[in-house]
């Protein structure tokens, strides 16, 4: 019981992870990022199109379009952030705001679009892509060490990927000079601005990248949890990342172990279910668990938290 | 072309209205625009959603149904819309961003459909008490939602979103274990008595939805109104939404204000919701958010956060909503069209203060020159 527990946790964990990571992008330049929930959804509509375009139009099965998707997913999730910038930064309009409404967006022009395509270009009556289930594989010996050997069983290749990006993620925030820039538009633009760092393009950057990483989340979902891209995405995954972030205080390590948090209670309320034999009308009260476990370590976490200081701001040259 | 949108959109007197109708026109032709793609005729298109609204006459009607009953069942959808619309308004004004409008609608719907919706209860006691117990549900996650803020420094947005789909989950297995309906696969429906909207009365020859609570809504938007541009609870409000340090400076209990905030906008919010399962739907699809929760604060957006804007907005969005039904079944439209024209709305709702300020600097630079030439 305990290996489901790690296995379905981490196929859960690591994709919100990514997309948290991206939050953390775009709200350490300055951004409020609450898009991430649409973002993560266009992408992995975008990655599920061309994975279904791959193998009905050369045949190709497994790896292929497996990372085909993710490239287009990435590809596409950067585009859509850049309605999230042109609104932000080139518009003024309020940060919130725009996430919503990008968000809203986003539900409707993929629910929208998915049926068009299916009808137009593969004449079926459908809302949803359907993906190849995707290979999972054990690394042999690591699997067989006792309790954490879970880790190394089953694994989805995205999670390797998720891992991957992340590492050099976390280089480029902590490490590089474009990382310490995009600090510094975060706490004080004026202050960055004055040093000649240019604070619009940094946050355009910082948002079109927190697209990308979304995408590669919302695509991990797409594979693990339905094999399918379905409206049925938009199951708020992406508001669970922003709780994460907000309660891993803006930093990628601490950020990850609130990921964690979240989906090892998923899993094992899964795993209690299952074992108890009780019926699954009772899964819908395991589902709530990240989300009460949210607010309650919200409340706990709140209140000491700091936030980047010019976060949600609208950056004006002239202000003082 | 500058001058024009000086012209349009200039000066001060009823700036926003005028911004707010231009983002509408914006979207109409986008929206035309995606229709033409989609290969459909848009002035059709539109009179279809007019026509499925009760706007417009139909070619043809089904027996008992005319124009009058087909606007009677839209104005029974709009009801809800109503309510649900001020609540994000009011929460707006108070400086919150109140997304959770769909769990409180939930939380009121679901409240009222087990209690007196199950009951034997007179229609004369039964439907005050349905509005009762929306408004209290609504209120309290309202002042939940406030209270996790003001106390805990939790994002009003976080929490109201992890409180929908909390709410939806709770409400789920509640639905699916005692209350389902074998055959719909939704709640079991409330009683007739207990219904906020009559539905398929016969009179003169007519079947006809009766919204029992649309008055109710435009006197609560009329209310409302007067409630923030008169009272001194309203003032607190708007002045805490403008800016929290000032209010405070001002000696305004802030943490108390966003409470009232928040409460009020719940009970708007639980009143949406028991219009919306108790009245316009009759039952709850267990596993759904409702999407009108969403919808509202693109209408509360384009009504410019104003009461009475709100319903006209409510009036538009509806028109959408309702008619694209209508739209799909004659033209074969996908019924998400109705989502993505709102989207669009609230995408260019959201430019208005850019657009507002765009203007003012062309008036500004027009003045310049105007100064220059003169010199």
């Amino acid at each position: 019981m305990i290996d489901t527990i790690i296995i379905d946790g981490l196929a859960f964990t690591l994709p919100m992870f990514i997309m948290a990571i991206g939050g953390i992008f775009s709200e350490k330049s300055g951004i409020t990022n609450l898009a991430l929930e649409g973002l993560q959804g266009f992408g992995a509509f975008c990655g599920a199109l061309i994975a279904v375009l791959i193998t009905r139009s050369s045949g190709s099965h497994g790896s292929i379009p497996f990372y085909a998707s993710f490239l287009a997913a990435v590809l596409g999730g950067m585009l859509y952030a850049m309605v999230h910038v042109i609104l932000c930064i080139r518009f003024r309009a309020n940060q919130v705001i725009s996430g919503v409404v990008i968000n809203i967006l986003a539900m409707a022009l993929t629910a929208f679009l998915t049926k068009r395509i299916n009808e137009f270009a593969f004449n079926a009556r459908s809302d949803k892509f359907v993906l190849e289930t995707s290979v999972r594989f054990t690394v042999p010996g690591l699997s067989e060490i006792p309790v954490l050997g879970a880790v190394f069983t089953r694994v989805y290749p995205f999670e390797v990927l998720i891992i991957l990006v992340a590492a050099v993620t976390w280089y480029v925030m902590y490490r590089t000079t474009y990382g310490l820039h995009l600090r510094a538009c975060g706490d004080n633009p004026h202050a960055a601005d004055a040093a000649g760092i240019n604070v619009d393009r940094v946050r355009t950057i910082a948002v079109v990248l927190s697209g990308g990483l979304s995408a590669i989340g919302g695509m991990s979902y797409a594979y693990s949890i339905s094999a399918c891209f379905s409206p049925d995405i938009y199951l708020g995954y992406g508001y669970l990342a922003i709780a994460a972030l907000i309660f891993g205080n803006w930093s990628i390590m601490p950020t990850l172990g609130a990921c964690l948090l979240f989906g090892f209670a998923r899993s094992a309320g899964s795993a209690i279910i299952q074992r108890l034999g009780m019926p699954s009308t009772f899964n819908d009260l395991v589902r709530i668990l990240p989300y009460v476990l949210t607010l309650v370590l919200l409340i706990f976490f709140s209140k000491d938290n700091k936030s980047p200081r010019a976060l949600g701001e609208i950056y004006d040259k002239g202000k003082r | 072309m500058k001058k024009l949108i000086v012209r349009l959109l200039g000066g001060e007197k009823r700036q926003m209205l005028r911004i707010s109708v231009f983002a509408i026109a914006v979207s109409l032709i986008v929206a035309s625009l995606i229709f033409i793609v989609i290969g459909k005729n848009p002035i059709s298109a539109y009179g279809n959603l007019l026509q499925g609204s009760g706007l417009m006459p139909k070619r043809s009607y089904a027996g008992k149904q005319n124009m009058f009953t087909d606007f009677m069942s839209f104005l029974d959808a709009l009801t809800p819309m109503i309510f649900a619309s001020l609540a994000v308004a009011v929460a707006l004004k108070g400086g919150m961003f109140n997304i959770g409008v769909s769990g409180m609608m939930l939380a009121g719907g679901f409240f009222a459909s087990v209690s007196v919706g199950m009951s034997e209860l007179a229609a004369p006691l039964a439907k005050p008490i349905v509005i009762i117990i929306g408004i209290t549900a609504g209120a309290l996650v309202g002042a939940l939602i406030g209270w996790l803020k003001y106390r805990f420094n939790i994002n009003e947005v976080v929490s109201s979103i992890m409180l929908n789909y909390i709410l939806m989950y709770i409400f789920t297995f509640f639905i699916n274990s005692y209350y389902i309906d074998p055959i719909s696969r939704q709640s079991t429906p409330v009683s007739e008595m207990s219904r906020l909207s009559l539905k398929a009365v016969r009179t003169s020859g007519l079947k006809l939805d009766i919204p029992l609570a649309f008055p109710l809504a435009i006197l609560t938007a009329v209310y409302i109104r007067f409630f923030m541009e008169r009272t001194t609870a309203g003032f607190e409000i708007k002045a805490v939404g403008l800016s929290r340090r000032a209010a405070g400076y001002a000696g305004i209990n802030i943490s108390r204000s966003i409470i009232k905030t928040m409460v009020i906008s719940g009970a708007l919010a639980g009143l949406a919701g028991v219009t919306y399962f108790c009245g316009y739907m009759g039952s709850i699809q267990p596993g759904v958010v409702p999407g009108m929760g969403f919808n509202a604060i693109a209408v509360a957006l384009l009504g410019n956060n104003d009461p009475i804007g709100c319903i006209f907005a409510s009036f538009l969005i509806t028109i959408l909503s309702k008619g694209a039904i209508y739209l799909s079944s004659k033209q074969g439209v996908d019924i998400e069209i109705a989502d993505l024209i709102t989207a669009v709305i609230l995408i260019f709702a959201a430019c208005g203060e850019f657009i507002r300020r765009f203007v003012s600097r062309i008036e500004a630079e027009d003045i310049l020159e105007g100064g220059e030439q003169k010199a």
